[in-house]
C-alpha cells in the first residue's frame, strides 16, 4: 500500500513538474513572440552632411522585350527594325525627396552616354552618382541630351564629355551640336526590305531645342546613406521611340532624323516618354 | 541533384539493411504494426519565403521521434526585367535534424534544425551560399474527441473517436545568416535565414479511420523585421492529406495524396512595402512512408499546379523530401 501511495505522489509530482515546463515554454514563446513585434525606435535621423553612392540601371528594351543588337522587332504599319547602334545623352539628374527638397548632381559631371554597346551581362548601362546628399528620394529628374545653358557654355566648358561625345559619335559640329540620341539599323517593311535607318535627334545650335526633361515617380523611396548604395533600375521602352505620343512612320521620311525641324520635336518627344523606373533595390 | 542522389542510395541501402535485420522480429514487438496513430504534417520552415511551408512535414505512426530529412526544391528565376530575360536556375538543398518530443499525454513539441546548401546557375556564374538555417519549435497541444458513451461503466477507458485536434504556436529563431546584399535577387527566397524573430501559429485537424485518414494543417507566419530592416511578408500555408494504411506483420506502408499551399504578403524594407513580393503556390503531393521496426522511411514529391510567385518572375519547379525517423 505504501509502494502505491508513493508511486501516484511520484506521478502526480512528475504530471506537476510536466505542466509547469510546458508553462515556461509557453511564455518564453510568447515573450519572444512579443519582442520580435515590438516597433524599433523611429528617431528622425540626423543626415546633414553624410553622402552615398546612387546607382541608375538603364535597361533597354523593346516592348516587353530585351533589346539585343540585331534583332528584328515589330512596329506599327508592318514595319520592323533592327539596330546596330543604341544611344542617348542622359543628363541632369536631379533627385526630390518626400519633403520636396533636391538634390541636383554637381553640374559638370552631371552628363552621360547611355551607349547599348557598353551593357554587361544583364543587359544594363550603368550610371554612378557618388557623393549624393543623403535622403530619402521620392522621386528622380533628368533630360535626354543637352540643354541650352549647358551648350552655352561653349566648346570649352564642356570638359571632359565633348571628347567622349566625339568617340561616341555623339557630334555633328561643334555649331550644329550634340545628337542626343542615335539609332542606326536598318528597317524593313511589306515591300521594302534592310532599308537604312538612322534617328539622330538633337538640338539645332541655338534655333531648335530639343532638349527634354522627364520626373519619374520611385516604385520605393531610395533612401541614400554612407553605407547604402541603392540602384535604380530604370526600363527604356524603343517601342516609344516611334509608336509613342507620336507615330512616326519609316516610309514617311522617319527613317532618316537628322536636324529637320518638324521631325526631331517628334522623336524628342517620344525618346522623353520612353523611361519609367521598374524598380528599385535599396541595399 | 547530386546531393539528392545520395542521399537516396543511402536511403535505399538503409532500408535494405533493416528489411533483412527485421524480418524475421515478431510483429507484437513492433509498435507500428496494428497501431497507425496519425500523420502529423507541419509546415517545414526551412528555407525562406519561396519555399513552400506547406511541403508536408510527414511523420506516420511515431507520434514522437527523432529524425533527419532531405528537401530538394528547385526554382526558375528570370534575371531580368523582360519576357525575354535569362532564367537562373536555382537549387534548394535543405538538411533537417528534426524531431518531436512528447511532454505529456496532450502536449508535445516539435523542432527543426535545418542546415541549408543553396546554388544559383545564373548567366554571370554560380553562386552558393550554405550554412546553418532557422531554427524552429513549436509547443503543441492535442485534443482528442472521444466517442459519447451511454451504456458503458464510468471508469471503462474512454473510446477515442477518430478526429482530433491540435494546435501550435512556436517561433523560428534567426539563426541563419540573412545577407542584405543577396536581397537584391529576383528570388528574395535565395536566402540561408530570414534574420528575423518569427512567430507560427498553427490549428490542424485529424480523422483516422482504421485503414485510412486525413490530415489538415493551417499554419500562420508572423515574420519578423530583422536589423538590414528588411520584413518577409507574412505567410499563410494550409494543407490537406488523404493516407491509406496497408500493414503486414512484419512492416506497414502508408501511402498519402494531398494538396496543399502558400500565400505570402509582400516584403517590407525600410517600412515600405515592395511591388511583386507577394504571391501565392497551389501543390499538389503524393509520397509514402514505410514503418519497419523503430524506424520510418518517409517520401513525397510535390509539384505546383497553380502558381504565381514574385510578379510571376520566380517559378517553382518540383519538391523532393526524403527521410528517416527513429521513434522515441
Amino acid at each position: 500500500m505504501i509502494i502505491c501511495v508513493n508511486l501516484k505522489k511520484n506521478k502526480t509530482k512528475f504530471k506537476l513538474y510536466k505542466m509547469k515546463l510546458l508553462k515556461n515554454i509557453f511564455t518564453l514563446l510568447l515573450t519572444v513572440l512579443i519582442m520580435s513585434c515590438s516597433s524599433s525606435d523611429d528617431n528622425v535621423e540626423d543626415l546633414t552632411g553624410q553622402t552615398g553612392d546612387v546607382i541608375l540601371k538603364f535597361d533597354n528594351g523593346v516592348g516587353d522585350q530585351d533589346f539585343i543588337f540585331e534583332t528584328t522587332y515589330s512596329k506599327s504599319n508592318n514595319e520592323s527594325f533592327k539596330l546596330t547602334n543604341l544611344k542617348y545623352i542622359i543628363s541632369n539628374i536631379e533627385f526630390t525627396d518626400s519633403e520636396g527638397n533636391t538634390f541636383m548632381y554637381p553640374s559638370e559631371d552631371n552628363v552621360f552616354i547611355v551607349d547599348e554597346e557598353d551593357a554587361n551581362a544583364a543587359g544594363e548601362i550603368w550610371i554612378t552618382l557618388n557623393d549624393v546628399n543623403a535622403a530619402d528620394y521620392v522621386s528622380v529628374t533628368f533630360g535626354v541630351g543637352i540643354d541650352q545653358d549647358r551648350f552655352a557654355l561653349g566648346a570649352d566648358g564642356q570638359g571632359d564629355f565633348l571628347e567622349l561625345a566625339s568617340e561616341k559619335g555623339m557630334m555633328w559640329s561643334w555649331a550644329t551640336g550634340y545628337k542626343f540620341v542615335r539609332f542606326d539599323g536598318t528597317y524593313s517593311n511589306t515591300t521594302l526590305e534592310d532599308e537604312a535607318l538612322n534617328v539622330h535627334m538633337g538640338s539645332v545650335g541655338t534655333s531648335l531645342d530639343n532638349y527634354r526633361e522627364i520626373t519619374l515617380e520611385l516604385p520605393n523611396s531610395v533612401i541614400v546613406r554612407e553605407d547604402t548604395s541603392p540602384e535604380i533600375h530604370i526600363k527604356a521602352d524603343l517601342e516609344k521611340v516611334w509608336d509613342g505620343i507620336t507615330t512616326a512612320t519609316f516610309e514617311e521620311g522617319y527613317n532618316q532624323v537628322h536636324t529637320s525641324e518638324t521631325q526631331t520635336p517628334v522623336i524628342a518627344n517620344n525618346v522623353i516618354n520612353m523611361f519609367e523606373v521598374h524598380h528599385v533595390h535599396n541595399d | 541533384m547530386k546531393d539528392f542522389q545520395n542521399i537516396k542510395k543511402v536511403t535505399v541501402l538503409l532500408l535494405l539493411l533493416l528489411l533483412q535485420s527485421n524480418i524475421t522480429k515478431a510483429c507484437n514487438k513492433n509498435p507500428f504494426c496494428n497501431n497507425y496513430k496519425e500523420y502529423d504534417f507541419f509546415c517545414d520552415l526551412c528555407s525562406c519565403s519561396t519555399s513552400s511551408g506547406s511541403l508536408g512535414f510527414g511523420t506516420l505512426s511515431n507520434k514522437n521521434f527523432i529524425g533527419i530529412r532531405y528537401v530538394y526544391q528547385n526554382f526558375e528565376s528570370k534575371n531580368g526585367i523582360f519576357d525575354n530575360s535569362p532564367i537562373t536556375k536555382e537549387h534548394f538543398n535543405t538538411y533537417q535534424l528534426w524531431a518531436q518530443i512528447p511532454l505529456s499525454e496532450n502536449f508535445f513539441v516539435s523542432a527543426n534544425l535545418p542546415y541549408q546548401n543553396l546554388k544559383r546557375i545564373g548567366i554571370d556564374g554560380n553562386e552558393t551560399i550554405k550554412g546553418l538555417g532557422d531554427i524552429s519549435i513549436v509547443g503543441w497541444y492535442k485534443l482528442i474527441f472521444y466517442k459519447k458513451q451511454k451504456d458503458q461503466p464510468i471508469l471503462a477507458d474512454k473510446e477515442a473517436s477518430g478526429h482530433s485536434l491540435k494546435f501550435g504556436l512556436g517561433v523560428k529563431l534567426p539563426t541563419g545568416k540573412f545577407e542584405e546584399e543577396l536581397s537584391d535577387n529576383i528570388n528574395p527566397g535565395f536566402q540561408v535565414g530570414t534574420g528575423s524573430f518569427d512567430g507560427v501559429f498553427s490549428l490542424g485537424y485529424s480523422y483516422r479511420k482504421s485503414k485510412y485518414g486525413v490530415n489538415t494543417l493551417l499554419s500562420y507566419y508572423l515574420k519578423g523585421e530583422n536589423k538590414n530592416q528588411y520584413q518577409f511578408g507574412n505567410q499563410f500555408s494550409y494543407n490537406a492529406n488523404f493516407y491509406g494504411v496497408f500493414s503486414t506483420k512484419k512492416m506497414g506502408i502508408m501511402p498519402f495524396i494531398g494538396v496543399s499551399g502558400d500565400v505570402y504578403n509582400q516584403i517590407t524594407q525600410y517600412n515600405e512595402t515592395i511591388n511583386d513580393t507577394n504571391g501565392s503556390v497551389l501543390s499538389a503531393s503524393l509520397g509514402s512512408e514505410l514503418a519497419v521496426d523503430k524506424f520510418v522511411f518517409g517520401t513525397s514529391y510535390s509539384v505546383p499546379l497553380r502558381q504565381h510567385l514574385f510578379g510571376d518572375n520566380v517559378r517553382s519547379k518540383q519538391q523532393l523530401s526524403v527521410y528517416i525517423n527513429y521513434a522515441l
